[in-house]
C-alpha cells in the first residue's frame, strides 16, 4: 500500500484525494495546507492525518505527494518532494516560469522518482477519441484545429485565479489543458500569438491563442473566464478528407431538471454524462500503475514543460501588444 | 418598378439576386451584361430578361435602367463599375469591393465624380440576429466589448474564386470582409493592427490560400479574431457558417446567423443536409438597394465600408507574408 499525502487542500486536493483513496494500491494519510483548518477539513472526510508542519511532507511514511497548491508553489514543493524520494503527481500548470520548470524536471530526473503533471484531457473519452480518429488519418492532414474552454471566473473574486501573478489567467491555467492536447496530438508548436483581457480579472479573462505547428496545422484557442453559464468546451478540426467536431454541452446522456420552490419554475437544469470513472480517476490510476511499475507516465515532465512554455508564449504576445513568439 | 441591370453572372451570387429579385413586386431584372456572352444570354433567359452585348447598351437611355448589381471577378469589380458609373446608375457592388486600396479608392470617387452611389453587398447587415446584437452593442447591453470571436468558414467554392488573377487571393479575400464588416459597424471603429496565419492547408494544390487565422485591434482597444477559411468538408450540411462570439464586461452574447435550419437525411442519395428557412437577409438588401435607387436616399452600405473591410484581408495577407503583425490603415 502505497501512502499519498496531499499538498493543497483546495479543491482539486479533494478531488485528488478521493480518487486516491479509491484507488486499492494507495490510501490518503496526510493532508497538508498552509491554512490549517483547510488541511484538518479535507483530512477528517478522508480519514487521514492534517499535517503539523510542511517537513511532515517528507517523512518516511510519505510515498506520493500529490500537489494541488496555487500555481506558483507547485515548484517549491514538487522539488523537495523529489529530493525526499517522493513520487509526483502534481496539478497543471507545471509551474509559473520555465526557469520552475528546468529545475523541476531536474530535481525529479536526479531523484529518479515517477513525475507526472495532471493534463486530464489525455483521459477524457472524446479527447481521446477524437486523437485517435486524427493520427489514423480519418480526416486527412489537419489544416486548422479550434478549440474552447469556457468557464466562470474559477472560485470568485477573492480567490488567488484572479492573481494574474499568481494564476496567469485563463490561459496558463486553463486553455494549458488545450495546448497539451494539441501539443500531444500535432507535435511541437513554431510560434504564438495572442489576444487576452486578463488586467480585466476579476471578474473577466478571455483570451484567443493562435498557434502555429512546425507541422503546419493552424491551431485557434480559445480559453473564457468571462462566461456565466455552465463550463463547456468544443473542439473542431478540419482536415483535407474531413470534420471532427464535439460540444460538450451538445451531448449529455442525462439532464436532470429540479422543481424549484417557485410552481413550474425549475431551481437549476444540470445536463451531464456520468462515466463509470471520472477522467481524474483514470488518470491518477495510470499514475499509480506507473509509481508501482516504475513506466514512464503517459504525460512527460518533458510534455508538461511544452504546454507551459506555448501558454507563457501566449502571455508574452499578449502583454507585447502584438509580439509572435518564435518558439 | 424599380429595373435593375446585373452585369455578369461570374459570382454565384448574382443567381441568388436574380431569385430574391423575381421573389419581390416591385423590383425586376431588366437586363443582363455578362462577358462571358453565352452565359449572360443563358441567364438573361433563364430570368425572363434581355441580355445586352457591351454594358453601354445595357445602360441606354430607352432601356431605363435604374441601378446595376455587379458580380463579377473580384478583379473586375473596378471595370464593371465604372462602366455602371459611366450609365449614370445606381450600383449595388458584390464584395469584396475590390482587391487593391488604390483600386477601390478610384471606385469610390468615380462614383462620386459620376453623382451615383456605391453600396456594397454585405447582406449579413441584414439579418435579424444582427440587428439585435447591433442594438445591444450600441445600447450598451453587453457593456463595453472586450473581445469578438468571429468565424466565417465555408466550402471551397471552386471556378475562379481559387485563381488568384481573378479572385485576388484565396480563402481570405473571400470570406474576411462579412465578419469584419459586422465588427467595424457594432463597434463603430476600425482595425489598426492585424496578424494572420495562412496557409493553403485543405487542398494543397490550390493555386490560392484555403486556410487562415486573423488576429485585430480595434482602435478603441477591443481584440478579435476571425476563422476565414474553407475549412468546410464538401459533404457539411450547409455551405457553411457566420458566428460571432461578442464578450463584454455587461455580458457576453452569440451570434450564429445560419443556424435557423431543418434537419433533413435523404436515403436516395445517401445525404444529410441543414435546409434553412426564415429570413432571406438577400432579399431584404436588395429591396433596401432599390428603395435607395428609387428615393434617392442614402445607401446604407458604402463604398468606405467596402474599402475598410477588405483593407484588412489585404493586411492579413502582408502579415502573413512577414510572420508579423501589419498596422493600418495600410501605407
Amino acid at each position: 500500500m502505497l501512502s499519498v499525502a496531499i499538498c493543497g487542500a483546495g479543491g482539486l486536493g479533494r478531488n485528488h484525494a478521493e480518487n486516491f483513496d479509491q484507488i486499492p494500491d494507495t490510501e490518503v494519510t496526510l493532508v497538508y495546507d498552509v491554512v490549517d483548518e483547510a488541511a484538518e477539513a479535507l483530512a477528517e472526510d478522508v480519514v487521514a492525518r492534517p499535517a503539523e508542519q510542511e517537513s511532515d511532507l517528507w517523512g518516511d511514511d510519505v510515498d506520493i505527494v500529490v500537489v494541488t497548491t496555487p500555481t506558483p508553489f507547485h515548484h517549491d514543493y514538487t522539488v523537495k518532494a523529489a529530493q525526499a524520494g517522493k513520487h509526483v503527481f502534481c496539478e497543471k500548470p507545471m509551474c509559473r516560469d520555465m526557469e520552475q520548470a528546468e529545475e523541476m524536471l531536474q530535481a525529479v530526473e536526479e531523484a529518479g522518482v515517477t513525475f507526472m503533471v495532471g493534463h486530464v484531457l489525455r483521459f477524457f473519452a472524446e479527447y481521446v477519441r477524437a486523437r485517435k480518429l486524427i493520427l489514423d488519418g480519418v480526416i486527412g492532414d489537419v489544416g486548422i484545429a479550434r478549440t474552447s474552454r469556457i468557464n466562470t471566473l474559477p472560485g470568485g473574486p477573492e480567490s488567488w485565479f484572479s492573481n494574474y501573478e499568481m494564476s496567469g489567467g485563463v490561459t496558463l491555467d486553463m486553455t494549458i489543458h488545450d495546448f497539451d492536447w494539441l501539443l500531444w496530438t500535432f507535435g511541437p508548436a513554431e510560434r504564438v500569438y495572442s489576444l487576452g483581457v486578463p488586467e480585466r480579472m476579476p471578474p473577466i479573462d478571455y483570451g484567443l491563442t493562435t498557434i502555429r505547428f512546425e507541422s503546419g496545422v493552424i491551431a485557434h484557442c480559445e480559453g473564457s473566464w468571462a462566461d456565466l453559464g455552465q463550463f463547456r468546451t468544443h473542439f473542431d478540426i478540419a482536415g483535407t478528407d474531413g470534420l471532427l467536431r464535439h460540444s460538450s454541452t451538445d451531448m449529455p446522456t442525462l439532464t436532470v431538471q429540479r422543481r424549484g420552490e417557485q410552481e413550474g419554475v425549475a431551481a437549476v437544469q444540470v445536463p451531464e454524462s456520468p462515466a463509470a470513472k471520472s477522467p481524474y480517476l483514470l488518470e491518477d490510476e495510470h499514475f499509480v500503475q506507473c509509481v508501482l511499475n516504475g513506466t514512464q507516465p503517459a504525460v512527460s515532465g518533458e510534455d508538461a514543460r511544452a504546454a507551459v512554455e506555448v501558454a507563457l508564449a501566449a502571455l508574452e504576445s499578449n502583454e507585447s501588444h502584438g509580439e509572435v513568439i518564435e518558439l | 418598378m424599380t429595373r435593375l441591370g446585373i452585369m455578369s453572372f461570374a459570382h454565384l451570387h448574382a443567381d441568388f439576386y436574380a431569385t430574391a429579385i423575381a421573389g419581390l413586386d416591385d423590383v425586376e431584372v431588366a437586363g443582363v451584361w455578362d462577358d462571358n456572352a453565352d452565359r449572360g444570354r443563358e441567364k438573361a433567359a433563364e430570368y425572363d430578361t434581355r441580355f445586352f452585348p457591351t454594358p453601354e447598351e445595357l445602360f441606354a437611355p430607352e432601356n431605363e435602367i435604374q441601378g446595376a448589381i455587379v458580380t463579377s471577378e473580384n478583379i473586375n469589380h473596378k471595370r464593371d463599375v465604372l462602366a455602371a458609373a459611366e450609365g449614370g446608375v445606381d450600383i449595388l457592388c458584390e464584395k469584396p469591393i475590390s482587391v487593391s486600396v488604390e483600386d477601390a479608392q478610384v471606385m469610390i470617387d468615380e462614383c462620386d465624380r459620376a453623382g451615383v452611389q456605391l453600396m456594397i453587398s454585405f447582406p449579413c447587415r441584414y439579418s435579424p440576429a444582427f440587428g439585435r446584437l447591433l442594438e445591444m452593442v450600441r445600447e450598451g447591453d453587453l457593456g463595453e466589448i472586450l473581445c469578438i470571436k468571429g468565424t466565417n468558414r465555408g466550402e471551397n467554392p471552386g471556378g475562379w474564386f481559387n485563381d488568384p488573377e481573378l479572385a485576388g487571393g484565396g480563402a481570405i479575400i473571400d470570406h474576411t470582409v462579412h465578419v469584419v464588416d459586422m465588427m467595424r459597424t457594432m463597434l463603430e471603429e476600425e482595425v489598426v493592427k492585424v496578424y494572420a496565419e495562412i496557409d493553403t492547408l485543405f487542398d494543397p494544390d490550390l493555386p490560392c490560400d484555403d486556410a487562415g487565422i486573423l488576429s485585430m485591434n480595434f482602435e478603441g482597444g477591443c481584440m478579435a479574431t476571425l476563422d476565414a477559411s474553407w475549412s468546410r468538408p464538401d459533404n457539411y450540411p450547409i455551405w457553411g457558417d457566420v458566428t460571432m462570439a461578442v464578450i463584454g464586461t455587461g455580458g457576453n452574447a452569440w451570434a450564429d446567423l445560419f443556424v435557423e435550419r431543418v434537419d433533413v437525411w435523404r436515403v436516395t442519395d445517401g445525404t444529410y443536409l441543414w435546409e434553412p428557412y426564415g429570413h432571406d437577409a438577400n432579399a431584404e438588401m436588395i429591396a433596401d438597394f432599390a428603395r435607395c435607387v428609387e428615393t434617392g436616399a442614402p445607401v446604407p452600405i458604402t463604398g468606405f465600408d467596402g474599402l475598410k473591410a477588405m483593407e484588412v484581408a489585404l493586411g492579413a495577407y502582408r502579415s502573413a507574408e512577414i510572420n508579423e503583425p501589419v498596422g493600418l490603415p495600410l501605407a
